[in-house]
């Protein structure tokens, strides 16, 4: 189907920025992402997202451009906010220094506030759920992530794809949206018996 | 080709880490993650955690060295290994870390050590039966080759 292609197409376009200072739960959470089809740059702390998106002063995108990790070379781009596309943010929520809830203020009340940011914990504590979903949070998910975690998030990126200006007709998206989150679910399903 | 019993022998070992619960479920999630990509991923992972849990427990020893004990500091390690823990499938390491937090919270440091003691065992048993399985894993062969008849 023509609205399946494309949004497959839009999803190997999704690029996703994971926050977390545990090297376990990065490599993971990479592995996740790309077994979804989804590009992934992982950093290791709230202030290494923050000069990623160039929210920092004093960047120079340049000389920063090696110390991330892209899994997509075809997609690395220097880290300069003209021509960088981040679709989704998911981030740890405990992590020293600048914790997710930090940076997701942050990234709330920048230019990127339109990216959804996902926060991420092992712990279940109501009020920090509370606290990160009034902060802006799209989603929080509870640790140790799963696959069928990454339904949820497939959700808002294809949501957040019909909001910002690209080439698909919006509307014909707008109305198979449900049909192909359902049908994505099961290419994903499939795909990870591969 | 001595690969099928081997990988019987595998599949035995592996069912007989989740049964004496030393692995939870998250360790199936890992091996769902693991394809002809990236063939060696779950072995991967659990590597990465050693050497995370190596710093982490050395981290735990020097701190246990001071008095009095900074509570604090030590659940903070815990929360870290408490979590890379978690997030292989280690069950029964895991267990050990809730528990000595909770000596943490309670600022029991008898509690805190006992535990620790107990954690190290926990983690080193563990090791040697996941060093010992991706040993044979490797022996065993490829799933593809075993599953060609003769």
């Amino acid at each position: 189907m023509q609205q399946r292609q494309q949004q497959q197409q839009e999803q190997h376009h999704f690029h996703v920025l994971a926050v977390d200072d545990s090297v376990i739960d990065r490599k993971l959470l990479e592995k996740l992402l790309k077994v979804s089809s989804y590009q992934v740059t992982c950093v290791d702390s709230g202030d290494k997202a923050l000069e990623y998106l160039g929210l920092l002063n004093n960047l120079d995108p340049h000389s920063t451009a090696s110390s991330f990790s892209s899994t997509s070379s075809s997609c690395s781009q220097p880290p300069q906010q003209e021509g960088l596309k981040v679709n989704l943010i998911m981030t740890d929520f405990c992590m020293p220094g600048m914790s997710g809830y930090d940076l997701l203020k942050r990234v709330k009340g920048s230019s990127w506030k339109d990216v959804p940011v996902v926060v991420m914990s092992s712990e279940n504590v109501p009020s920090i759920i509370s606290m990160c979903l009034e902060g802006g949070a799209e989603e929080f998910l509870l640790k140790p992530l799963q696959l069928s975690d990454l339904d949820k998030i497939q959700t808002y990126l294809l949501k957040s794809l019909h909001h910002s200006c690209t080439n698909i007709d919006k509307t014909d998206l707008i109305d198979h949206v449900d049909e192909d989150i359902n049908n994505n679910n099961d290419d994903n399903n499939n795909n990870n018996n591969r | 080709m001595e690969r099928n019993p081997m990988r019987r022998q595998l599949a035995v070992m592996r069912q007989s880490l989740f049964d004496q619960g030393y692995l939870d479920e998250q360790f199936v999630q890992l091996e769902e993650l693991q394809d002809d990509a990236n063939p060696n991923f779950v072995e991967e992972v659990v590597t990465l955690y050693y050497r995370d849990s190596a710093r982490l427990i050395l981290n735990v020893e020097q701190a246990l060295e001071r008095k009095p004990f900074d509570f604090n500091k030590l659940d903070g390690y815990m929360h870290q290994f408490k979590g890379s823990s978690s997030s292989i499938g280690a069950k029964k390491v895991k267990a050990e870390s809730t528990l000595f937090r909770e000596y943490c919270k309670s600022g029991n440091g008898e509690g805190c050590m006992r535990t620790f003691q107990q954690l190290k065992k926990e983690y080193a048993t563990l090791r040697k039966k996941l060093e010992a399985y991706f040993q044979l894993a490797r022996q065993a062969g490829p799933m593809e080759t075993a599953c060609h008849p003769k």
